[in-house]
């Protein structure tokens, strides 16, 4: 027979193991995500910051705490205000046209097909996405060589009696960074985007077809509204992603002719590592860093993105 | 039994006698030292030589070492870096040096040696060069002058060449020249007769009357050829009085005009930056341009043996040939570049004086002369001029003559970045986003506000 005083103890313990419990799940799941996040994130933003205070350059040496990058960055750099409106129109273009555009298009078609073609596809267009950059690269720079052996020259001259071999990297470079770097960003919206619509439950278009609703009023009036968080999603995300990449950009055109194709990240690349100049390198990037989480919070409360992660919003009930 | 110990006795004794001896013998073995130097050089198909001369001396001075009774030896590692040009190397060593992991000895890109020398990394060498006149004291005056910065000398020539138009003579005599105008263009150049303006009107005939795509084609990235041009119109750009960088904008100007000339006379592609450096040479050597300027050590490198272009040198004077970097105008001074490659020697390494011994061994005549005859290189003392190997690699010999007049870049610690700055302003010129005025604002704007003590006239 218990007393009320055992039941009290009992209880107590029972509360007193439960909080541990807690902590100890809370210890054990988020435990390596909060030391990854800090090492990771965290740190290299310290870092960043505190050698943006510094005349660090090629030597690796620190003389002086300064306040000279910042003022570099706000008075005497004359290639900035130049250097963001590229990226500006490099990160909306390749968004709106590939990213989101281009796959939601290869998604609605790739589903709308027989699975087989569908997936051959799909997985055609996810091959850039696989091979090394430098392989794909390659492949560019021959497709777009300003000489006759050029395939697009070749296609132009054989195909449509072109005189004279184009030159693409000179005369449309912003281009064909966007082109490059987009057929490899429609992938990753192509897979979310063609989840999403697996998601939808099929009696809607059955219902749809029944109502006489032809292929354009399905996509209008039920395959898009249920994308609309998955389109959120990948404009945000690869918003992020291209505002810091600058790899295909490197290898295709080096950031030239003249500056034409150096996106921010780049020039936060040439300044630091081609010209020694760290510190400086690093109040860029700094700027970099709140550019990112200034898009990222509009994009949270433009796309209303916590409701998104609420529930899932893929299905249609 | 009296016999028989003096007999073990005997033994005995003979035995502890070899014994010593042995151990006598082997004792200097035992106490000799190894002295591990590592040498940092790029990995760079056009001089192996480089680091391999040095590992090949290691074996000299240690020869030197033995007769002298020295328990010391030398061993050479060789850290090859990855990277794709001097401007590139010099930046990823700095940062090696910055950390402390700096070597013990590196091959650097002259130009590069006076930021070395301002972050401490590199051995002042003057008390060593004239301590050893058997392997310093005959090499030429004018290739030191390459070596020093402002308080001394901080490196060792290891090679020089010469920078030059090289042109198409069979391209140039289809266009229109005859055989004589297209011959005596090398002499004319020399005395200041033929000009800057007069290549670009030779190249644009050869383009208007040939098959020939393009007139005058120069390297796509950054490096030194194209300064040559910037020095006949007048660009030095260090002030001599203080040594620091000087950028005089009216001489900028008028050297990105002769770009921006040959771009609208569509002579210089557009392109040209964007080009791969072996394309270039290909559309050159296969007889698509008139001009390529760059350096000889192309000949031997690239021309023979990829393109096959003669190598027998009246053969190759038939069809090809070179002239100087011309005059600006009539009468003026013409230019040729050499851009000498050195051997520096760290600050902080344990052996600075087996260092120095051993790039002095490095630098002796036959050696330098191994690495001249096989990558087209100018060597760095008289006596290689009296090798038979040297006198038969004509293209060595020929060039030879253009250091009568040759200029170095400026040993200034900013050049490296300077240059990179001056070659974006090309870069917009070529591609129609500069006029030639905008692009020395440019260099003057973008230099002033990224590099310091930057002198504006």
């Amino acid at each position: 027979m218990t007393t009320i005083r055992d039941e009290l103890t009992i209880e107590r313990r029972g509360r007193a193991g439960s909080a541990v419990r807690r902590r100890t799940n809370f210890v054990l799941f988020l435990g390596p995500a909060i030391v990854l996040t800090v090492l990771f994130f965290l740190v290299p933003v310290i870092i960043d910051i505190t050698v943006s205070f510094t005349d660090l350059s090629r030597s690796l040496r620190i003389s002086e705490f300064t306040m000279e990058q910042y003022e570099k960055v706000f008075r005497t750099d004359r290639r900035l205000s130049q250097v963001i409106g590229l990226t500006f129109v490099y990160v909306f273009g390749t968004l709106a046209i590939f990213n989101v555009t281009f796959g939601l298009i290869l998604a609605i078609t790739t589903t709308a097909i027989r699975n087989i073609s569908g997936s051959f596809f799909r997985g055609v267009w996810l091959l850039p996405r696989m091979s090394p950059s430098v392989l794909y690269i390659l492949l560019w720079l021959w497709a777009v060589s300003p000489t006759e052996a050029g395939l697009v020259n070749q296609v132009l001259m054989q195909a449509f009696g072109l005189d004279a071999p184009l030159d693409l990297l000179t005369s449309a470079p912003i281009a064909l960074i966007i082109i490059s770097n987009g057929f490899i960003g429609a992938s990753m919206g192509m897979i979310i985007f063609t989840a999403a619509i697996r998601g939808i439950p099929e009696h809607l278009f059955h219902a749809a077809a029944v109502d006489g609703a032809g292929t354009f009023a399905r996509v209008r009036f039920i395959t898009l509204p249920a994308l609309r968080w998955p389109i959120s999603f990948v404009t945000i995300y690869q918003t992020l992603s291209l505002l810091v990449s600058f790899e295909y950009i490197l290898l295709l055109t080096k950031g030239g002719p003249f500056y034409d194709t150096t996106v921010y990240a780049l020039y936060v690349y040439r300044r630091a590592f081609e010209s020694g100049q760290y510190g400086y390198g690093a109040a860029l990037a700094l700027f970099l860093i709140v550019i990112g989480v200034v898009v990222a919070l509009i994009g949270w409360r433009f796309f209303d993105m916590e409701r998104l992660l609420q529930r899932p919003r893929i299905e249609v009930h | 039994m009296i016999h028989w110990r003096i007999g073990t006795a005997a033994l005995l004794s003979a035995a502890l006698a070899a014994g010593s001896a042995a151990f006598l013998a082997a004792t200097p073995l035992l106490a000799q030292e190894t002295v591990k130097l590592e040498l940092w050089s790029r990995q760079d198909p056009s001089g192996p030589l480089r680091p391999g001369n040095v590992v090949k001396a290691a074996e000299r001075l240690n020869k030197e070492l033995e007769a002298e009774g020295s328990p010391k030896r030398v061993e050479v590692a060789v850290r090859e870096s990855p990277a794709k040009g001097f401007d590139d190397d010099a930046l990823q060593l700095l940062k090696v040096f910055g950390i402390g992991e700096g070597p013990d000895i590196f091959i650097a890109a002259h130009e590069w040696i006076c930021a070395f020398q301002e972050d401490g990394f590199v051995l002042k060498l003057d008390d060593y060069i004239a301590k050893y006149p058997q392997h310093f004291g005959t090499i030429f005056p004018s290739l030191w002058s390459s070596a020093k910065c402002p308080d001394g000398i901080y490196a060792i020539p290891q090679d020089a060449e010469a920078r030059m138009f090289f042109y198409n003579k069979k391209l140039l005599r289809e266009a229109g020249y005859d055989a004589a105008f297209v011959d005596a263009m090398p002499e004319r150049a020399l005395s200041g007769d033929l000009t800057m303006d007069e290549v670009l009107e030779i190249a644009k005939k050869v383009v208007d009357n040939t098959k020939a795509q393009y007139g005058v084609l120069h390297r796509p990235n950054k490096g030194p050829d194209y300064i040559m041009v910037f020095n006949a119109y007048g660009n030095d750009f260090v002030d001599p009085a203080t040594g620091k960088l000087l950028l005089e904008r009216d001489k900028l100007a008028a050297a990105f005009g002769w770009f921006e000339r040959g771009v609208k006379e569509k002579v210089i592609p557009a392109n040209n930056t964007a080009m791969e450096f072996d394309a270039l040479r290909k559309e050159f050597y296969t007889g698509n341009a008139a001009f390529w300027m760059y350096g000889i050590w192309d000949l031997g490198s690239v021309a023979f043996p990829t393109y096959g272009l003669p190598q027998d040198e009246k053969a190759f004077f038939a069809d090809w040939g070179w002239i100087t970097g011309p005059a600006p105008q009539k009468g003026g001074a013409p230019v040729s570049l050499t851009h000498p490659i050195v051997y520096a020697i760290a600050a902080d390494t344990k052996e600075p004086e087996l260092a120095v011994r051993l790039l002095g061994h490095a630098s002796a005549v036959d050696l330098n002369t191994d690495h001249a005859v096989t990558t087209t290189h100018l060597g760095i003392k008289p006596e290689q001029l009296e090798d038979p190997r040297y006198a038969k690699a004509w293209p060595l010999a020929r060039a030879t003559e253009l250091l009568k007049i040759t200029k170095f870049l400026p040993n200034n610690s900013q050049f490296g970045e300077l240059n990179g700055i001056i070659f974006a302003g090309i870069q917009g010129i070529e591609s129609g986003r500069l006029s030639a005025e905008q692009a020395a604002d440019f260099v003057i704007e973008e230099a002033s506000a990224t590099l310091e003590d930057v002198t504006v006239k």
